[in-house]
């Protein structure tokens, strides 16, 4: 999936996730995470947030989360909304959600 | 069982509505968001146009102004403050400018409040220590601005820099340019990127790069977002003209200093001198002390300032020429500006704007 | 029959409420994609309810989807995703006619064919919400094998009665609350009460709940955990009730063993719907 504009999902909320996609500057994927609990879940955001964006065949983005204590399960939605925005993609392949 | 896990609060009113208001279209709006901006410490900035407004049973108690992109005049009633209405509020300004093609945001607030802030996913960029801070919502684009401009480093000891609005380009820009890159190994010059002048930015900047074409040690950049300009900065925190100028100044001044400078290596600020308009005089007073003497992390500029070019014992500026452009004075004019500005200038005179 | 007491309302794009609601144990999770979800979010909504379909913390609690209607642009994805999500029931808003819920069937029946989910195995909950279905309440409640419940909707249905709420014994849903009722009990399914808006009068509430539940109704669709507990409570027999409806099991089975065909219990003949009565008031107190 090509990511062709910029996009956000998510809220600012507790258990939320705030994640902003915007096209790759250098072709590759660059992921920024904040988070209050980054020493403890910080590995485990970015091996979420890396196999979303893998499942959906997104090789080139610019990611930044605010994590604000979501469940995996809320990061990998977020993501795929923001990335389904950001490549204004119509069509969902629910194979790989 | 009615024992609330963390994060579910079970009395959160659920009765605050949010919406977007647009203060030329509902003016009886702002009275009831000054006196909400009143009771937080804050006057409400005039450039405002967007608000997002929290109300509970119809009263207002939350407010977030929106210009353009960047986040200004927010306000939680004292009642709700560390509530989730702040960050529900933060949410939905963010929405409310991604719909509007705003992704990256600044947001301008007291160095007290950044850790608010930081909750509506801001990060700090630059501060005036006990004044205001200007932070942005992504935390990868200034360190990639700065990574862009430090690939067009030049080796040297001596780096000059410029920062020039050049609206438009004339002989005393051209002036402070070629006595700066006389005794310079190299020097940076910034358009600013604002389209609140007169002529374009885009015809501003191809002005700037032909009028300074033949100078061989000159880059010409680009202006960017983080060169900051008064059409974005807010002047409400601060009560006085001239506290307004302190912040802003200290804002723009401590970016250069602390960002801008450092990735081209630059140690030396040129900027000509300004007899005849007040607002830039104090700026560039300003410059000498943010750029040198303020405390900060980063090694100190040095400000030159050069004396303006005169003609006819005048000094040259952009706002006489354009004067001169509007009552058809273009003999006036092509005194005043070099052959490339000229060019543009009788044409542009011609097609009537 | 499942216990369906309490459905409780989770607004489809609140992150906090959908990671945590199954902890208030409600009988029915509905996650919301309707009136909760503001158009600019339902995309984002829709892959959030999906996400909570799946997790294990929700496999245990039976969870609806409440889709928007069929004939918007949400609808049909709504469908596609909470049939694949493996959601137990559908609840389809602004239900009219019976066509409504066998044009709704048959998408169903398609994407359990494409999915490969066991056709039949997603349900369906009418939701009334106006004059016309609340008419058409009894075709409604046989237009599919796949209906378990009817539910009414009280505020929608009320503005398009041009009436209002007037609290107490509320004679402006007399008839529609009647006429629900007894389609949903001709067609042999369950019947959830109208939502009660003030979560902070619980009082009120139970009010409320006492009539809903003198009529006849299963439950109610309830917009806020704090009011669980009171209405299970609600619903949970009297000790006396309790204790007579254990008489009644044990009497029947006796009966049984002893292979009496009907038996009877101080007087009164105990023959099935006697019996399957205190086998709910039983499962009602074991729920409580």
């Amino acid at each position: 999936m090509e990511i062709v504009k910029n996009a956000i999902a998510g809220t600012l909320e507790s258990s939320d996730v705030l994640v902003k996609v915007s096209p790759s500057q250098d072709g590759t994927v660059t992921l920024h995470i904040q988070s209050e609990v980054i020493k403890q879940f910080g590995k485990q955001i970015r091996a979420t947030v890396m196999q979303t964006l893998e499942a959906l065949s997104v090789s080139a983005a610019t990611i930044v989360v605010s994590d604000k204590g979501a469940l995996d399960c809320v990061i990998r939605a977020r993501v795929q909304a923001a990335v389904l925005r950001a490549a204004d993609a119509q069509d969902l392949d629910w194979n790989v959600l | 069982m009615t024992d609330a896990p963390p994060g579910i609060d079970l009395n959160a009113d659920i009765k605050l509505d949010f919406h977007t208001v647009s203060l030329t279209e509902s003016p009886e709006v702002e009275a009831e968001i000054r006196s909400l901006l009143h009771d937080n410490g804050l006057d409400l900035d005039e450039q405002v146009e967007t608000f997002v407004v929290c109300r509970e049973k119809g009263r207002i108690v939350g407010c977030a102004g929106l210009d353009r992109d960047v986040v200004k005049d927010v306000a939680v009633a004292p009642s709700l403050r560390g509530t989730a209405v702040s960050l529900r509020l933060g949410s939905v300004v963010l929405k409310l400018a991604a719909a509007r093609g705003h992704h990256d945001l600044f947001l301008y607030c007291r160095p007290d409040t950044v850790q608010w802030f930081r909750g509506w996913a801001f990060y700090p960029l630059v501060e005036v220590p006990g004044v205001i801070t200007l932070m942005e919502n992504n935390p990868l684009n200034l360190p990639r601005y700065v990574e862009t401009l430090s690939r067009e480093r030049r080796p040297g000891t001596t780096i000059g820099g410029i920062v020039m609005n050049a609206n438009p380009f004339t002989l005393g820009h051209r002036f402070v340019a070629e006595s700066a890159a006389k005794v310079c190994d190299w020097l940076h010059v910034f358009v600013v990127k604002e389209e609140a002048a007169e002529f374009s930015y885009s015809d501003r900047f191809r002005l700037v790069t032909e009028g300074l074409a033949d100078i061989a040690n000159v880059t010409v950049h680009h202006g960017s977002r983080y060169i900051i300009s008064r059409a974005t900065f807010p002047g409400y925190f601060l009560k006085d003209k001239a506290a307004v100028e302190h912040g802003f100044c200290g804002i723009d001044l401590l970016m250069f200093r602390e960002h801008i400078a450092p990735a081209l290596g630059i140690n030396r600020r040129y900027v000509g001198n300004e007899p005849l308009d007040a607002t830039t005089s104090s700026y560039n007073a300003a410059m000498k002390h943010w750029l040198s003497e303020a405390p900060s992390a980063s090694a100190p500029i040095e400000t030159i300032v050069i004396e303006r070019l005169t003609v006819d014992g005048a000094p040259v500026s952009a706002s006489n020429v354009r004067a001169l452009l509007a009552r058809g004075d273009l003999g006036g004019v092509e005194k005043l500006v070099p052959p490339t500005t000229f060019a543009f200038l009788r044409q542009y005179q011609q097609a009537g704007r | 029959m499942k216990l369906r007491r309490s459905m409780l309302f989770v607004p489809g794009d609140a992150a906090g409420m959908v990671s945590t609601s199954f902890v208030f144990k409600p009988d029915t999770i509905m996650f919301d994609l309707e009136d909760a979800v503001s158009p600019r979010e339902k995309d984002s909504a829709r892959l959030l309810v999906y996400q909570a379909l799946r997790h294990p913390a929700y496999r245990d609690i039976e969870t609806a989807v409440r889709i928007n209607e069929l004939d918007t642009e949400y609808g049909p994805k709504d469908l596609e995703m909470a049939v694949r999500g493996g959601a137990d029931l559908i609840r389809l808003p602004k239900t009219e006619t019976a066509a409504d819920i066998e044009l709704l069937d048959r998408h169903i029946t398609r994407i359990e064919q494409a999915c490969g989910r066991p056709i039949g195995q997603t349900r369906v909950i009418a939701a009334i919400e106006s004059a016309s279905g609340v008419v058409n309440a009894v075709s409604i409640t046989r237009a599919s094998p796949r209906m378990i419940a009817v539910a009414l909707a009280g505020f929608d249905y009320l503005v398009d009665m041009q009436s209002e709420r007037s609290g107490g014994s509320e004679p402006e849903l007399f008839y529609a609350r009647a006429a629900v009722l007894h389609a949903a009990r001709a067609a042999g399914i369950g019947a959830y009460d109208v939502a009660y808006g003030d979560v902070n009068d619980i009082g009120g509430f139970l009010r409320e709940v006492m009539i809903a539940k003198n009529l006849g109704f299963n439950g109610k669709s309830l917009i806020h955990p704090r009011q669980i507990q009171p209405l299970h409570k609600a619903y949970a027999p009297t000790r006396q009730e309790l204790a007579y409806a254990r008489r009644v099991i044990e009497a029947a089975e006796k009966a049984k063993r002893e292979g009496l065909g009907v038996t009877s219990l101080d007087g009164k003949m105990i023959d099935p719907p006697v019996i399957a009565h205190a086998e709910l008031v039983i499962r009602r107190a074991e729920a409580a």
